[in-house]
């Protein structure tokens, strides 16, 4: 049982994490809009938005300013509780999801162990699979309850591919639960943590330049998470739910204003989340290059001479902001594959999903679980 | 013997209490329904207040095979979905129609 | 009262309201997603129950899969007005009502009766142990597995066999002839 104080504080600092982490993420997403635009209009030899301010930094609160002042409207045909509640449903378990991945190193203070992360989960990969998962409702609530067929449409395909990549998308991740034999994120990125080092018939590899990430061990699981991770988040190459030929722009055709933008920081937010996960199980999360959370602090002290307490905060940003790098370049891949391919078509998605990344990740699954055994199991 | 204050203390009883109602609210819904797909969706919260009392009984008693009996359960309510689906699928496109009553154009 | 406590009436209450709103709703999109609720509910009550593992995988099977295909199938449908949502007859009615009212009454009667004998015989010995066992090693997903995988290995292959057998049975049912993906 725990004793009333310490939970009420526990509580409290949870719930002052959970908002922060809340709206850390939601204030990524207008930067994420500019990287986008801006990044397209490099791709694409244009300028892109560049009038409003620096670089047109200012151009997405001008933008926000439109969205808020635009006419709130609901189409007469389709039913108005499932138009209104759809845009909030698709913010919340992105934003719910999002609060388990860790980003730096727990802040060790003489009481109390401080994680930055929204919470630390125990299943963390499961719970991140299930909450995203519920992505597939409010694509479907938006698209049936706009009451028009192109919605309708949009949302039928979304949701169908959703649910057809959700089994890749966890086919892939059975590589890395296997190679680090948890659940748990925080344990998975102190497994990727140092210098790389393998065991493999009672000898051990190691190598002290190279980092211990999950990429080397699980190169064909990382391309098939990557892939469908494009795909849960319905971008291109696989944005068919708002194929603009066919369906106009799928379940959120009716959609304006404000409610736009909540889909808009939704989808945000499932990058988000696909590249923090990416991070994590494949790049080794906050951990730095080479380099074990132990050895970064004792750098720190040795070189600086400081105390441990400065050297665990300065241990802490330098993690954060590692982390905040390798996410920054997932984020950038994700934008730059967006305007580089084109689309599928409808029966080209679902034949890659099924008849190819399907079967590769499980004889990934086979292989990798078959080298486990053998490997670990005797010993020469 | 202390006393054991019903609100604030939960215990097994508690779990199961809420698992028969959620069970009757499903066998409600499977007797009083007449569309296909609200039966089949019925028969789920059957499943899942039964499930419900079995992950209660595994903790209240230690054991985990009450969890493994509720990853078979939910294997098979996954599986009768699929299958009852499909079933309402092409019983829609014959008759236009999942009401149960439209079942009497099965007899001879 | 402490956060378990409320914890549990919170999801008790989520529950049953969405678990009622299935059964009352005549809309069955309103029906469909009140189930998910439900399914969410029962997935959280998992956690207050300390299986972590099967409370993700409630939410990716139930409310990830199966429910997402009820709510595809019934848009695929665009069921609006039920022809008659409920049962005919209001005699019948009552007893189908009454009927499972006497039976949750029995069984929630049982229940509440073994309250008495349950507490006196098993409470010192079983409770406390189990108590004990799930408090010491919170992590139930790695018994699970060894459970799933060495007990209760067959059942687990026969399960994979059913899952096949239903995939199979599944496309034999649904393929419509002449459709666009038509071959022969």
């Amino acid at each position: 049982m725990l004793s009333m104080g310490n939970s009420t504080f526990e509580i409290a600092i949870n719930a002052v994490k959970t908002i922060l982490v809340f709206f850390m993420m939601v204030q990524a997403v207008p930067i994420l809009v500019w990287l986008e635009r801006r990044g397209s209009a490099f791709i694409q030899n244009r300028f892109g938005p560049n009038r409003v301010g620096p670089l047109g930094l200012i151009q997405l609160l001008a933008d926000a300013v439109k969205f808020l002042t635009k006419e709130d409207f609901a189409p007469e045909a389709g039913n108005r509780f499932l138009f209104y509640c759809a845009p909030v449903f698709a913010l919340i378990p992105a934003a719910i999801a999002y609060m388990a991945i860790p980003m730096s190193v727990p802040l060790v203070t003489e009481s109390y162990t401080f994680l930055i992360q929204g919470y630390e989960v125990n299943v963390g990969i499961v719970f991140i699979l299930g909450i995203s998962s519920l992505a597939a409702y409010t694509i479907l609530m938006a698209g049936w309850g706009s009451g028009s067929k192109f919605s309708l449409m949009g949302a039928l395909r979304a949701s169908a591919q959703i649910i057809s990549y959700e089994l890749a998308l966890g086919l892939a991740i059975v590589g890395v639960i296997l190679l680090y034999g948890t659940f748990n994120l925080t344990e998975m990125i102190h497994a990727q943590a140092g210098a790389f080092h393998f065991s493999a018939f009672g000898y051990t590899i190691t190598a002290p330049w190279a980092p211990n990430w999950g990429i080397f061990y699980q190169p064909v699981g990382a391309i098939l998470f990557f892939a469908a991770a494009f795909a849960e988040s319905n971008r291109l190459p696989f944005d068919l739910a708002e194929g603009e030929a066919e369906l106009v722009a799928g379940f959120h055709t009716e959609y304006g204003g404000f409610k736009m933008l909540m889909f808009f920081i939704g989808e945000y937010g499932h990058m988000m989340i696909a590249s923090g996960l990416m991070v994590t199980f494949y790049f080794g999360g906050y951990s730095i290059w080479a380099a074990t959370p132990a050895d970064v602090q004792q750098w720190f002290a040795d070189t600086l001479s400081v105390s441990n307490q400065v050297a665990n905060i300065l241990s802490v940003i330098a993690h954060f902001l590692c982390y905040t790098v390798k996410f920054a370049i997932f984020l950038w891949i994700f934008i730059h594959v967006r305007w580089t391919l084109p689309r599928f078509r409808y029966d080209q998605l679902m034949d890659l999903g099924w008849k190819t990344m399907l079967p590769w990740a499980l004889a990934n699954t086979i292989i990798t679980a078959t080298v486990i055994f053998v490997t670990s199991y005797f010993i020469l | 013997m202390p006393e054991t204050n019903l609100i604030t203390d939960i215990g097994l009883n508690h779990y199961l209490v809420l698992s028969v109602v959620l069970f009757s609210l499903g066998m409600a819904g499977v007797l009083l329904r007449r569309n296909l797909i609200v039966l089949l969706m019925c028969i789920e919260l059957m499943l899942n207040a039964v499930n419900i009392s079995f992950v209660a009984f595994s903790k209240f008693n230690g054991k985990i095979d009450g969890q493994v009996m509720v990853f078979f359960v939910m294997t098979i309510a996954a599986a009768e979905a699929a299958v009852g689906l499909a079933l309402a699928v092409s019983i829609f496109k014959r008759f236009k129609e999942v009401n149960i009553r439209f079942f009497e154009h099965l007899k001879g | 009262m402490s956060s378990d406590a409320f914890l549990f009436w919170f999801l008790a209450l989520v529950t049953v309201v969405s678990g009622l709103s299935v059964v009352l709703m005549t809309n069955p999109i309103y029906s469909a997603l009140s189930l998910a609720m439900t399914m969410i509910g029962v997935s959280a009550l998992f956690v207050t129950l300390n299986a972590y593992f099967l409370a993700g995988v409630q939410l990716i099977v139930y409310a990830g899969a199966v429910m997402v295909l009820f709510v595809m199938v019934l848009m695929l449908f665009d069921l609006k007005h039920e022809l008659q949502a409920f049962t005919r007859g209001r005699i019948t009615g009552a007893i189908k009502i009454a009927s499972v009212g006497i039976l949750s009454g029995l069984i929630v009667g049982a229940v509440t009766m073994g309250l008495k004998t349950a507490t006196t015989l098993t409470e010192s010995a079983s409770a406390a142990n189990a108590a004990v066992a799930l408090k010491t090693n919170p992590d139930t997903t790695r018994a699970l597995a060894e459970n799933l995988f060495i007990k209760n290995i067959f059942g687990f292959e026969a399960l994979g066999v059913l899952l096949l057998v239903i995939a199979v049975g599944t496309v034999a049912l649904s393929r419509s002839k002449g459709g666009s993906h038509a071959r022969d």
